[in-house]
């Protein structure tokens, strides 16, 4: 009984842990809790830069780009996706933040972790 | 040599041929599995489920190529295509589903149809060679056998000539020698009709070895023969012969038969045919000599004939009984002048009562 206890508390905590690292704090506040208020569909958003791009490097480049110079012509999505949505003001964050926290929304949406094999 | 050549290189063929079917399955599971990657991507269920062949491998790779997921463990682009008994086949993903730029699927090789192509190969060379083999051989009998039968036919002409020029000889010697130890008188007469049978025996195989070695150079000085006294004459040069084994003779000649003819011709035809009559006759047996306008019949009541015999005896170096002598060269003679002639030759025998030799002179 005390076994199963300790198993369940270990189960959690490093279920926290986990969320914890991939909810980067930088990520959430300078842009996915934007994302959620308005309502932007991040996932979407992740999976339309990874069939155009396919490797992490040229996602990178492509979103820094669009988020130091966001203009239509820059952006992932269709100009009707802007009818909706409103075009993102240039982020004010740091370079350097700006790429840690791409590397983190990448993480966080990437589809390995939610790759298995059919059985 | 060129069999060998020829099934290898349709090994080679097929083989190429076996990989390529197992390449196309590949191909086939590739385009499965990249439709399935599109599904996949639009997908918003957890976990996404990658599919699984149950002899197929895959992996997907971005487009720089690196390892994304597959059904085997992580690897380098080059570490996954390396292994010599799998089989590959690389496809390009675009656009790139779930980040995937190519799709590898890779299976075993299945070496079993390639032994069994190998085994069938074995027993076709197998069966091949076999049958080759036996078709040399035959072949090779068949062509080699007229060969090997004018080499016997020659040793048997050797050793015939031989024997019958030994025994008229013999006899000559011997019977000389009788006359010159008990000196010449009136009691040589048996004697001198020995030496002269064996020298007409003597006189007959050369003329015979002569007709049949210059016939086809021979110029034919067609005369108007009476051949009814010809063959009378004829019987008369073989008196000797005929007396000497005590045969009846029983002739039925009618007069003035003519027939345009070579006399060598005519002469080898009768002569022939008389010799043999007396040669194959039994002691004390009937000679017939029979000559009308129709034909010429000779009749012995000799040891005759074979049936089966029959077909052949006019071949070469045939005879049908070897317990006398000769060559087998008399009936063919016969049947050459007869060709000239266009004469018809007929043989009637029965074995121990006796030999029929008709030739109708117009057919």
């Amino acid at each position: 009984m005390e076994k199963i206890i300790i198993w369940i508390l270990l189960g959690f905590s490093l279920g926290f842990a986990e969320t914890h690292l991939l909810l980067n704090p930088s990520l959430e506040n300078d842009c996915l809790q934007c994302h959620q208020n308005q309502q932007i569909p991040s996932n979407l958003i992740y999976k339309r830069y990874l069939m155009q791009y396919s490797t992490e490097k040229a996602i990178e480049k492509a979103m820094f780009n669009y988020l130091t110079h966001p203009l239509i012509s820059n952006s992932i999505m269709p100009p009707q996706f802007f009818l909706k949505f409103p075009m993102k003001e240039k982020s004010m964050v740091a370079d350097e933040v700006l790429k840690v926290n791409i590397k983190a929304y990448i993480k966080h949406f990437d589809v390995k972790q939610y790759l298995r094999i059919q059985k | 040599m060129l069999f060998t050549l020829a099934s290898g290189i349709f090994f080679l063929f097929t083989k190429h041929h076996l990989l390529d079917t197992q390449r196309d399955t590949l191909r086939y599971e590739s385009e499965i599995i990249k439709s399935k990657l599109r599904v996949l991507h639009q997908s918003n269920t957890i976990p996404l489920l990658y599919p699984k062949h149950d002899m197929i491998d895959s992996m997907i790779f971005d487009k720089d190529k690196h390892y994304i997921f597959g059904t085997l463990a992580k690897t380098s682009w080059e570490e996954s295509q390396s292994h010599p008994n799998r089989l590959y086949y690389m496809a390009k993903v675009e656009p790139y589903y779930l980040g995937a730029g190519y799709v590898l699927t890779s299976q075993m090789i299945d070496y079993d149809v390639i032994t069994d192509l190998k085994k069938n190969i074995f027993l076709f060379m197998l069966g091949a060679g076999i049958f080759f083999s036996i078709l040399a051989y035959y072949l090779g009998h068949l062509f080699i056998a007229p060969m090997r039968d004018s080499i016997k036919q020659m040793n048997h002409f050797i050793q015939d000539t031989t024997h019958e020029l030994n025994t008229p000889i013999s006899t000559i010697l011997t019977n000389i020698e009788l006359i010159e130890t008990f000196g010449k008188h009136e009691a040589n007469h048996l004697e001198l009709k020995r030496i002269e049978i064996a020298s007409k025996t003597l006189s007959r195989i050369y003329d015979d070895l002569t007709y049949l070695n210059l016939n086809h150079q021979y110029h034919r000085n067609i005369i108007t023969l009476n051949m009814s006294t010809f063959v009378e004459e004829r019987i008369l040069y073989f008196t000797g012969m005929i007396e000497a084994k005590n045969l009846t003779i029983r002739t039925d000649i009618e007069e003035n038969i003519i027939r345009q003819i070579d006399k060598n011709d005519a002469m080898r035809l009768v002569d022939n045919l008389i010799s043999n009559a007396i040669k194959y006759n039994k002691h004390h047996g009937v000679l017939e000599i029979t000559l009308t306008k129709m034909s010429l019949i000779v009749k012995d009541t000799g040891i005759g004939i074979d049936e089966k015999d029959l077909a052949v005896i006019l071949h070469r170096f045939k005879r049908a009984n070897k317990s006398e002598g000769g060559f087998g060269i008399g009936l063919d003679i016969v049947n050459q002048v007869i060709q000239s002639y266009g004469y018809i030759l007929k043989i009637k025998s029965k074995i121990d009562k006796g030999t029929e030799v008709e030739i109708k002179w117009k057919k």
